[in-house]
């Protein structure tokens, strides 16, 4: 396995939430996913994937409802709501906030 | 947590079983999923499955994480505790009531106090608009040192208090008891004389009609009444009053109006059933009052009430009065020179609460009531202590499955939670029974201390119900706090370690200075039940000079029936033969003051410069037969007979104080005193009267005064006719002959007129209410304080000896005797109460400097009673300790040395 990054604290739901923007995926499919476009340095724990879930569920975020899987499993199918949209814009922004304002207290010590 | 969240966990909270199913079905999909990927990285499919779980890791877990987003997890966690705690009660039922029945106990007894000191002294009264500003008018002077508080006042006098400046609006009030009706239909009924400023104090809209106005509170007006709801309801069901007549005592008034449901106006106790304008009152008088009550200052009879202006302090409010007091008290001088000079009496005036118990003369009963009320928050935080050993007791025995619970991951705030739930719900359901019982056991206090009829149904009184609850709570912190505490604290591996060995006595300081602290308690609770019973005791027993437990008294009222001086000495004349001739009556007099009710009059005797500068000297004007009537005893000398009629020489009897105090180191008899009684009568310008006999000393003006000084006089010399109340000896006690006395005398009486009958020995017993009182709740909360404690203390030597058993049954293998165990678990009973004896005793002691004045001619540091408290409870103690012991002292050493 390559180099896993832990993922930061608080980004779980941002990182779930963007997945589901490309379409409709299942769970396994939702941690496949962020694997993928991490190219390897993220892994979801399946730990705490699935609270993670119910809890976005509880708050409206994400939307649920069995299908069957191309392979014919039976499999509970996300998508994310309208206020999830409006939930992963807020989390968007205020992530790329932390995010700069992190970076410049780093660059700012270097130098 | 935003709206749509509660809602959505609401929504999930009622799935949650479904959605429990579903999530685990995903997980398993999301394991299937993830081998079947990892087969196809090349793994075996066994291989593939194995490694899939472990990736997976707790699924358990996640799943308990998950159903923390459904519902509420920590109501949820209310609820799992309750339920626990419901069924380990439930498992340990004898627990479970002795708990509850402490508890209920203590909780019963506060709620009941509470109820009965809230409806004498904090309970606003209804429909009073400004509760907070609202007062009564309370007069005080101190005379050498004594104060005397009054709070009813000649007419004129409420007429110059209420021009006080910048105070608020006053109004009057007059509580009375006439005839109201007419023929059978009349009963005596409660009777308030309002003025028409009174009504503007209460927020009470009129069930029907109105209420009177100025002009209508006038003797020369067309009188008019309001009548209470109860009377409308019951006299009238609830029919149109308005314009009917109403014959109240002797006038007949027009009822204009009636006042809401349950307004009782400013009065104590029960609604008054008619308010008539107070200046009518007096037409309900002799001629002479209807004249001088807005003349003089003779008649006392009016209370005051002030509406206090929002912007007007109390302390401004009393000081302005004071000035009006005294302007009052120079108006009266003016007609009245003998009106003491205020330099000596020290005049002022209170703006106080409506309710008296709760104002600055509350008297005896109010202050004995306040340190039952300390008794009762005592026996309940005996009572706590109690449960709360109980509980330590239980939690030390589930140390084990404590401990456990812990080592598996239960969180310690998790712990004590469930702790303090049990506490609560324990104290709840102590709450509840102490309702019942506080209910059931203050009817019984209500008929010692509320006015007749008060309404005391607890289940529907929320201020009560509040008191309850907050005292479950308080009592459920307490016993379960300490038990959580010592729970939580619980060394885990040390416990868990000491493996199978339940036997090791573990001692509980916690439990120890519970227990002290109980029988402390105990102790001085008993102190002060034994110092209130001696205290009634001495005034049961102090010689009252008469007898009056087979006496009956009746007093008539012949409601206006018309009578010249002759007719009114012949009706008095058949009145009392009448009375003499009812079967059982062995002697009848008529009298003029009432048992502790006594009048003075001006007294001059030759060679004293101030009689009234001795003291205070009590007449009595009577036929002669009063003495045989009071049995009261004739030391020397002669009563008064028949022949000592009008036109005789005037005589009188006195009491023996009175004779030592006129006339020191000589004779009494044929001594001459003058007598001014009547109307501003000057005694110097009097006849002498003669002394001819001497009178044992009576308690008439106050059980417990001391000097007695008393006269007698004979009704034709000094009041001929004029006497309205009559008493008869009867051949058996007095309460049992009431209504026959009562049927007998009404049919003498002429018109409308009626007898009022009660036994005399009532009035006596009310003047040793207070220490009746206190003796009795006393002796109730003491006994039921004791029985707590000895409970207590039987539960924790029986099971420090159960705890012991395995060091008991060595001892008796190492070849101790029975008798030597029975004696170190008594001893160690006993040594336990002594201590708390001690602490109890002392606090006792200090307390005594605050109950000595409460107390009758007894010592509230009475070494005898300290002793007979102390030796007793050691001595429970060891009874209590006696049924453990011997258990300890059939331990069988077998068992004891194979258990190792």
């Amino acid at each position: 396995m390559p180099d896993e990054t832990p993922l930061l604290a608080g980004t779980l739901d941002l990182l779930i939430l963007k997945t589901l923007t490309m379409g409709v995926l299942h769970g396994y499919g939702i941690a496949q996913n962020i694997r993928r476009l991490s190219k390897d340095a993220l892994r979801v724990e399946e730990g705490s994937l699935y609270p993670a879930l119910q809890r976005m569920a509880v708050k409206g975020w994400v939307a649920s409802e069995q299908k069957k899987t191309p392979t014919g499993r039976e499999a509970r199918y996300y998508r994310i709501t309208a206020s999830g949209r409006k939930q992963l814009g807020e989390e968007e922004a205020s992530f790329q906030r932390s995010v700069a304002a992190t970076t410049r207290v780093l660059k700012a010590v270097e130098s | 947590m935003t709206l749509r969240e509660m809602f959505g966990r609401m929504a999930a909270w009622f799935r949650r079983d479904a959605l429990d199913r579903e999530m685990a079905a995903e997980l398993e999909a999301h394991v299937d999923m993830l081998a079947r990927d990892l087969e196809r990285e090349g793994m075996s499919p066994a291989d593939a499955r194995v490694a899939a779980r472990r990736q997976m890791g707790n699924v358990t877990s996640q799943r308990e994480q998950s159903r923390d987003a459904w519902g509420f997890p920590r109501l949820d966690a209310v609820g799992q505790d309750l339920r626990y705690a419901i069924r380990g009660l439930r498992r340990s039922p004898a627990f479970t009531a002795a708990v509850i029945a402490t508890l209920a106990l203590g909780i019963g007894a506060n709620v009941a106090m509470f109820a009965v000191l809230d409806r004498l002294m904090f309970r606003p009264l209804p429909y009073v608009k400004a509760p907070d500003h609202t007062h009564l008018v309370y007069l005080q002077t101190t005379f050498r040192g004594t104060t005397s508080t009054n709070t009813v006042f000649p007419y004129l006098r409420y007429l110059t208090l209420s021009e006080a400046k910048g105070v608020g609006e006053f109004a009057a009030q007059s509580e009375w008891r006439f005839a109201v009706g007419s023929g059978d239909a009349s009963r005596v009924r409660k009777v308030a004389g309002v003025s028409a400023s009174y009504w503007p104090l209460f927020d009470a809209p009129p069930s029907l009609g109105r209420y009177f106005v100025a002009s209508e509170d006038d003797m020369a007006a067309q009188p008019v009444a309001v009548i209470s709801d109860a009377l409308w309801t019951n006299d009238y069901a609830r029919g149109d009053v308005v314009g009917k007549s109403l014959k109240v005592g002797v006038v007949n008034y027009t009822i204009v109006g009636v006042s809401p449901p349950g307004f009782v106006g400013a009065t104590a106790g029960l609604s008054p059933d008619v308010f008539v304008p107070i200046s009518t009152i007096p037409l309900n008088q002799s001629p002479f009052s209807q004249q001088s009550f807005r003349a003089d200052y003779n008649w006392d009879w009016v209370q005051v009430l002030v509406r206090r202006r929002p912007d007007v302090s109390i302390d401004a409010a009393s000081r302005s009065l004071s000035e009006a007091y005294i302007r009052s008290r120079a108006l009266a001088r003016a007609i009245n020179p003998r009106v003491m000079a205020d330099s000596l009496v020290h005049p002022r005036a209170i703006a106080g609460p409506v309710k008296q118990s709760a104002g600055p003369d509350a008297g005896l009963e109010a202050r004995v009531l306040l340190w039952v009320t300390g008794v009762a928050a005592m026996v309940l935080l005996i009572a706590c202590a109690n449960v709360a050993s109980l509980m330590l007791a239980r939690v030390i025995r589930r140390r084990r499955e404590i401990t456990v619970r812990l080592a598996l991951g239960v969180s310690r705030g998790r712990l004590a939670g469930q702790f303090i739930t049990e506490g609560l719900l324990l104290a709840v359901l102590g709450g509840i029974a102490g309702v019942i019982l506080a209910q059931w056991a203050g009817v019984a206090i209500r008929g010692l201390l509320l006015p007749e009829g008060s309404p005391f149904k607890l289940a529907e009184d929320w201020r009560t119900l509040g008191v309850a609850l907050a005292c479950a709570t308080g009592a459920a912190l307490i016993t379960a706090i300490g038990p959580a505490i010592v729970a939580t604290r619980s060394d885990l591996a040390a416990t868990l370690k000491a493996g199978a060995r339940e036997g090791t006595h573990q001692r509980s300081n916690a439990r120890l200075l519970l227990l002290v602290g109980q029988g402390a308690m105990s102790a001085l609770l008993l102190v002060g039940a034994a110092l209130f019973v001696r205290s009634l005791g001495n005034a049961q027993n102090v010689s009252l000079g008469y007898d009056a437990r087979p006496v009956v008294e009746a007093v008539t009222d012949y409601r206006g029936f018309p009578m010249d001086s002759a007719t009114s000495v012949a009706m008095r004349r058949r009145m009392l033969a009448a009375a003499q001739a009812i079967p059982g009556v062995r002697y009848a007099a008529a009298f003029n003051s009432r048992l502790f009710g006594t009048n003075t009059a001006e007294l001059a005797v030759d060679g004293i410069d101030s009689v009234s500068a001795l003291g205070r000297f009590n007449f009595q004007v009577s036929t002669p037969d009063y003495f045989k009537v009071m049995d009261i005893k004739l030391v020397r000398g002669r009563s008064y007979t028949d022949a000592d009629g009008v036109g005789a020489p005037r005589v009188v009897v006195v009491s023996e104080a009175m004779g030592k105090a006129l006339w020191p180191g000589r004779d009494p008899i044929g001594q001459c005193i003058r007598v001014g009684i009547g109307y501003r009568s000057d005694p110097r310008q009097q006849p002498c009267t003669t002394v001819i006999g001497i009178a044992n000393n009576t308690a008439q003006q106050n059980i417990t005064d001391d000097p007695r000084y008393m006269y007698y006089l004979p009704e034709s010399q000094f009041m001929p006719g004029g006497l309205r109340a009559l008493l008869l000896r009867m051949d058996g006690e007095g309460r049992n002959e009431m209504e026959r006395v009562r049927r007998a005398l009404n049919a003498a009486m002429p018109g409308d007129g009626f007898v009022v009958v009660r036994p005399l020995q009532e009035v006596v017993d009310d003047k040793s209410r207070s220490w009746r009182l206190g003796a009795t709740l006393f002796v109730a909360f003491g006994a039921l304080a004791l029985l707590v404690t000895v409970v207590g203390l039987y539960g924790m030597i029986n099971y420090n000896v159960a705890q012991r058993s395995h060091e008991m049954g060595v001892r008796v293998a190492l070849g101790a005797r029975p008798a030597e165990l029975v004696r170190l678990v008594v001893g160690q009973g006993m040594l336990l109460m002594l201590a708390s004896v001690a602490v109890g005793l002392f606090g006792a002691w200090v307390a005594g400097r605050w109950v000595q004045p409460l107390l009758f001619q007894q010592s509230a540091r009475d070494p005898i009673i300290y002793a007979a408290i102390g030796v007793m409870m050691v001595v429970v103690a060891a009874v209590a300790s006696t049924a453990p012991a011997m258990r300890a002292a059939r331990a069988d050493p077998n068992s004891a040395l194979r258990s190792d």
